[in-house]
């Protein structure tokens, strides 16, 4: 059985992984993506200790059920809105979508 | 054996998840997202949450990736292909750098902060009828809120995209 720490290393990478995405990218789908790996690497966190604490506690699996289902909805509403972007502008480029600056 | 199929599931993990972002296609990347997903539910499996694995897939892969792939084909239907400028290199390079330092601090903290148990506890196998009556009795308050949210955000999202007939809408059916 692999110990607690390789979950919590896996998870952080996770969590670079995203990040780096977040900064670098310029397509507004591909900033969709960044942020379902970092709900994912909170996943696997949630899951693990839930599974290493002692005795093991049900609300870890809970609360994954509940946050799989709000980034659900959060992919929802980000593709809806990613639509309406294109359609107003033509493109997804974040870095062209500054009509709103100031 | 166990140590053997959890580097095998990080390592598809954590490739895919590069993947995903750095593919050529788009289109590509949401099928790498794909696999990066579904490598997380074996993760899950492996920690004992069948249930758990299973919801992801279905949502996850059933649902988000395939909203994803929808979306793709819809802007690209409108114009060709989707134009992506290449980033300048600079920029890759500050964003490897705060991801390797946000990852590096974070792991360190989880590591040295975690409430470890130097044993860890035997196979425990969470059933689907303890994991249901929890959702039915302690967490019900949650689920009525979750779904309120659901139906909300369906409703919001539907208004996004519709396509208004009159003014400049793209006609399309």
């Amino acid at each position: 059985m692999e110990p607690l720490s390789s979950y919590l290393i896996l998870s952080s990478a996770l969590v670079g992984i995203g990040i780096y995405g977040l900064v670098s990218k310029r397509n507004a789908i591909r900033l969709l993506f960044s942020i379902e790996l970092i709900v994912n690497a909170a996943n696997i966190n949630f899951v693990a200790f839930a599974r290493y604490s002692n005795p093991p506690i049900l609300s870890g699996w809970v609360i994954v059920l509940y946050s799989v289902a709000a980034a659900a909805m959060e992919a929802a509403v980000g593709l809806a809105l990613i639509l309406v972007a294109f359609r107003l502008n033509g493109t997804i480029d974040v870095r062209k979508l500054n009509r709103l600056r100031g | 054996m166990t140590d053997l199929v959890f580097l095998a599931l990080s390592g598809l993990v954590v490739v895919s998840a590069i993947l995903a972002l750095e593919a050529k296609e788009l289109i590509y990347g949401a099928i790498w997202l794909a696999f990066s997903l579904i490598g997380v539910a074996g993760l899950f499996i492996l920690l004992g949450a069948e249930y758990v694995a299973m919801f992801q897939i279905a949502v996850y892969v059933g649902a988000v990736v395939v909203l994803i792939l929808f979306t793709i084909m819809l802007v690209q239907r409108e114009r060709g292909r989707i134009v992506e400028e290449e980033e300048p290199g600079r920029l890759g390079r500050a964003g490897a750098l705060i991801a390797g330092l946000v990852a590096l601090v974070v792991a360190g903290a989880m590591i040295f902060l975690a409430p470890v148990s130097p044993e860890t506890p035997e196979f425990y196998q969470v059933s689907l009828r303890e994991l249901g009556r929890s959702l039915a009795s302690s967490y019900s308050g949650a689920l009525v809120i979750l779904g309120l949210l659901i139906g909300a955000t369906i409703v919001g999202a539907l208004t996004l995209a519709k396509v208004e007939r009159e003014g400049k809408s793209n006609g399309t059916a």
